[in-house]
């Protein structure tokens, strides 16, 4: 027999401490467990956590880095004020104090414009709390723009329930095929990827699906290079191939399912040259991929975040469920970001009504219900509560809107681009410095108990909207105070669990004590029945993304969100700040040849309305006529030149090659 | 028991299998944590090659680079103060106290691997995690690797290691149970 025990791990730290705090690591959502290592109120060493069930002491980089956050010379101590965008702060005596004033500007934007002129912009660096306190308050204030760029989006096809039975990423091992679908998992989870290799190495085979060609594509058996966003359509093809190649047995389907015979022909109608053209591969790659799938049963499906808010994202259930794959061991739909139960913070004020927006939903980034640009100009918005650096990110439409803001506040640890366009300041603690409670992707929650003590004027999420709700004499609707002030995160969550179906069923006490990973959608059984009916039957194929003239602007345009990279924060620490190139902009060497731009030069991507400048990354991770960058625009098609260059002349070149 | 053959049964080795690296730079994180360096020198990274074309499609490797602690250093043969070491167990080392900064080791170095640490104007280079592995514990670098590209053990332990993972998948090719 042979011998594969691993070598033995030696796990410690050399470095003097007085305290050892076993927390959760917020970075992002896979929740790798970490022992910190505290002398005197300072972190000294950070390790992974031997013995936690998802990450098994293995850290990625952000997950260590997050140490030099806390202490970064430029974190926020005190909060303050400016008349004047361009001025510097001028820091209030007390938290109190800049409270009061906040309440009188936000009572002066409400009787000039309406409640709903307010947006509070919720990033995930606030902590879940803010996010929670945010939606409570917005129903007692009348908005109803509170936006996160990890909110479920709102599809009644896809219930959260059946949505988690999904399997843990520990049973990826079980699986004879993973299908990875516009996420790269190997850049922004790296410790979720361990999962993926060690699948990998026991004979799974793995199908990555891409815009680029990514880490994760290179680790891949089968890589595909895909139109950007076109995820959900290459899954309607699969279905639609899956079905002519007879992979599924209709008799035996069609007994486990109503309706199932309008449903398989929804498909039949669907034209696959479409399908094929929109997503930019040939029939016979998509044959190539469905045929790879339908023979290795069982099959996870791990797709990106953003494809939760492009049409038909329940494709990747439907083929998990009608395959039989769905809440089985080793197979089933694996969304990414998803891992937070459906939790509703207004308990108690049901009495008042929930707001409906004036005019459309705005067009952002990563939001469910994303509507025509022209919404963008009919808002009544004049003011911001942002956290974290949603200005550039998920709210990036409104930041050049915000010198049209009556009051831009800025609820934060460091100073970036929301700070910039801020007339007022509170500084907020970071994760490392507050008690919290932390969903993650596989379906867990688990306690992370505060590092380190936070400065004395920095205040967690819930603290801030506690503070201001008490201006207006909603303090009855915040009673999760300690005698100290301060906000009591475990009595706030231990109510909000009590009153939501989906958590009721967990106990705060054991979850804080024994400091352990509870599997929450499965821990009461709610993983869904299988016979439960829910199947797309897609309508149509959409069009293109852009009716722009392809000449003007020959270029598509394509940000990522990388969760484990992309973070302004993170790209300022030093043992980050050199990891990549953050402002880089990837363009295929082709690209370079033709409008003679070298490694390194400052070159710009300009839209309709939109310029971007940074240095270029000359790469064959894009395809020719892909243009990326971790700076946000909206526009999805581009052109792009060297500084200096005319436009005209690069768009000149451009008509000469073949994109 | 010779010297040497004392000195052999305490080396250990860092084995390093590329072909497991997604260049997530944990290994370059957990490195700067543990010696305190700011950015600039970078004791171990990995390198990405590519994406490169070939007839297979593109193709993209990485590699985690560090110092290989070479059995005739060069480095310890070109420091003119006696800074650069080289222990019994085989680390290559550089002496906080003696180094005076001058860079030599680092044109010696075959492979450029010492680096200046701007913060204390003396070279900062991979010490193999000196006081760590004295004090029983893995290198922070081997420890934090998401994918285990980095191993830590004795060379007979990690090459061991590496022969079963090539056994289990050669037994696969001829039973396979997945597919």
């Amino acid at each position: 027999m042979l011998d594969t025990i691993s070598l033995k791990r030696k796990p410690g730290t050399r470095k003097g401490h007085d305290q050892v705090v076993s927390a959760c690591c917020q970075e992002c959502s896979v929740g790798c467990g970490l022992l910190a290592f505290v002398k005197d109120e300072r972190i000294v060493d950070i390790q992974g956590n031997e013995n936690h069930p998802i990450s098994r002491g293995r850290l990625c980089a952000r997950g260590i880095a997050f140490v030099q956050g806390i202490t970064a010379a430029d974190r926020i101590t005190l909060p303050g004020t400016r008349n004047r965008l361009r001025g510097p702060f001028e820091a209030f005596d007390n938290w109190e104090q800049g409270i009061d004033l906040l309440a009188e500007r936000l009572r002066r934007v409400k009787e000039q414009h309406g409640p709903d002129a307010l947006v509070i912009g919720c990033d995930p660096e606030a902590g879940l709390d803010f996010y929670l306190g945010a939606q409570r308050f917005a129903r007692l204030w009348g908005t109803p723009h509170v936006y996160h760029p990890l909110q479920e989006a709102v599809d009644d096809a896809l219930p959260m329930a059946l949505r988690h039975a999904t399997p843990q990423s520990c049973q990826w091992s079980h699986s004879r095929c993973l299908v990875l679908i516009e996420a790269d998992l190997a850049s922004t989870h790296p410790v979720a990827f361990q999962r993926v290799l060690q699948a990998q190495r026991n004979g799974t085979k793995i199908i990555a699906v891409d815009s680029r060609f990514t880490t994760t594509l290179s680790k891949a058996d089968i890589a595909v290079i895909i139109e950007p966003k076109r995820g959900n359509d290459l899954g309607l093809a699969l279905m639609k191939m899956l079905l002519e190649e007879q992979v599924l047995d209709p008799t035996s389907a069609a007994s486990r399912f109503k309706d199932f015979k309008p449903w398989m022909d929804s498909y039949s109608a669907l034209p696959m040259e479409n399908l094929a053209a929109v997503t930019g591969l040939n029939i016979e790659t998509i044959r190539a991929i469905a045929r790879a799938l339908g023979h290795r049963s069982p099959a996870v499906l791990i797709t990106a975040k953003h494809l939760a808010f492009a049409r038909h994202y329940g494709i990747w259930l439907t083929i998990a469920r009608t395959l039989g794959w769905h809440a089985t061991t080793g197979g089933g739909w694996y969304p990414l970001e998803s891992g937070i139960p459906e939790l509703d913070p207004t308990v108690g004020l049901e009495a008042i009504e929930p707001v409906v927006p004036r005019c459309d939903t705005i067009a952002l980034p990563y939001q469910p219900n994303r509507s025509a640009q022209e919404a963008l100009d009919n808002r009544q918005i004049k003011a911001i509560i942002g956290s974290g650096n949603c200005l550039a990110d998920f709210l990036a439409p409104l930041h050049k809107r915000t010198n049209d803001f009556d009051l831009n506040v800025y609820f934060g640890s460091v100073s970036n681009r929301t700070r910039q366009a801020a007339h007022m300041v509170f500084p907020s603690t970071t994760w490392a410095e507050r008690d919290g409670i932390s969903f993650v992707q596989d379906g867990a929650v688990q306690w992370s108990p505060k590092i380190v003590k936070p400065n004395d004027a920095c205040r967690t999420g819930l603290g801030f909207w506690m503070r201001v709700a008490e201006r207006f004499g909603w303090e009855e609707y915040f009673p999760w105070k300690k005698a100290n002030g301060l906000a009591d995160q475990k009595t706030f969550y231990q109510w909000l669990f009590k009153h939501n179906a989906q958590t009721e069923h967990l106990q705060m006490d054991p979850i804080v004590a024994e400091n352990a990973v509870i599997y929450w959608h499965t821990a009461d059984g709610s993983a869904s029945s299988p016979e439960a009916g829910l199947l797309v039957a897609p309508d149509a194929v959409s069009p293109g993304p852009s009716p722009d003239d392809p000449t003007v602007y020959p270029l598509q345009f394509q940000a990522t969100r990388t969760m484990a990279h992309a973070s302004e924060l993170g790209r300022r620490w030093p043992l980050t700040a050199e990891l990549e190139e953050a402002l880089g902009i990837q363009i295929h060497p082709l690209i370079a040849r033709t409008l003679k731009i070298e490694n390194g030069e400052t070159i710009v991507v300009a839209s309709e309305d939109e310029v971007i400048e940074g240095p270029a990354a000359i790469s064959r991770m894009v395809p020719p006529r892909l243009i990326w960058s971790q700076q946000r625009m909206q526009a999805d098609r581009v052109l792009v030149y060297r500084k200096g260059q005319a436009p005209e002349e690069a768009r000149d070149r451009l008509k000469a090659i073949e994109l | 028991m010779t010297m040497q053959a004392k000195a052999n049964l305490k080396q250990r080795t860092l084995m390093i299998e590329a072909s497991s690296c997604i260049g997530c730079q944990s290994c370059l994180a957990a490195c700067k944590l543990e010696n305190d360096l700011p950015s600039g020198p970078r004791p171990i990274a990995a390198i990405q090659v590519g994406p490169v074309e070939s007839d297979k499609g593109l193709l993209t490797q990485h590699w985690p680079a560090t110092c290989y602690h070479c059995d005739q250093p060069a480095c310890v043969l070109a420091c003119p103060t006696g800074a650069m070491q080289k222990r019994a167990d085989g680390l290559v080392f550089s002496d906080f106290e003696l180094c005076i900064g001058c860079q030599t080791c680092a044109v010696a170095c075959p492979f450029g691997h010492p680096k200046l640490n701007p913060a204390t104007g003396k070279i900062a280079k991979c010490d193999g995690c000196r006081q760590r592995v004295d004090a029983g514990l893995w290198p922070a670098c081997a420890l934090v690797c998401p994918t285990g590209a980095l191993s830590y053990g004795s060379p007979q332990a990690v090459v061991h290691q590496r022969r079963m993972h090539e056994a289990v998948k050669i037994t696969q090719t001829f039973t396979p149970t997945k597919c």
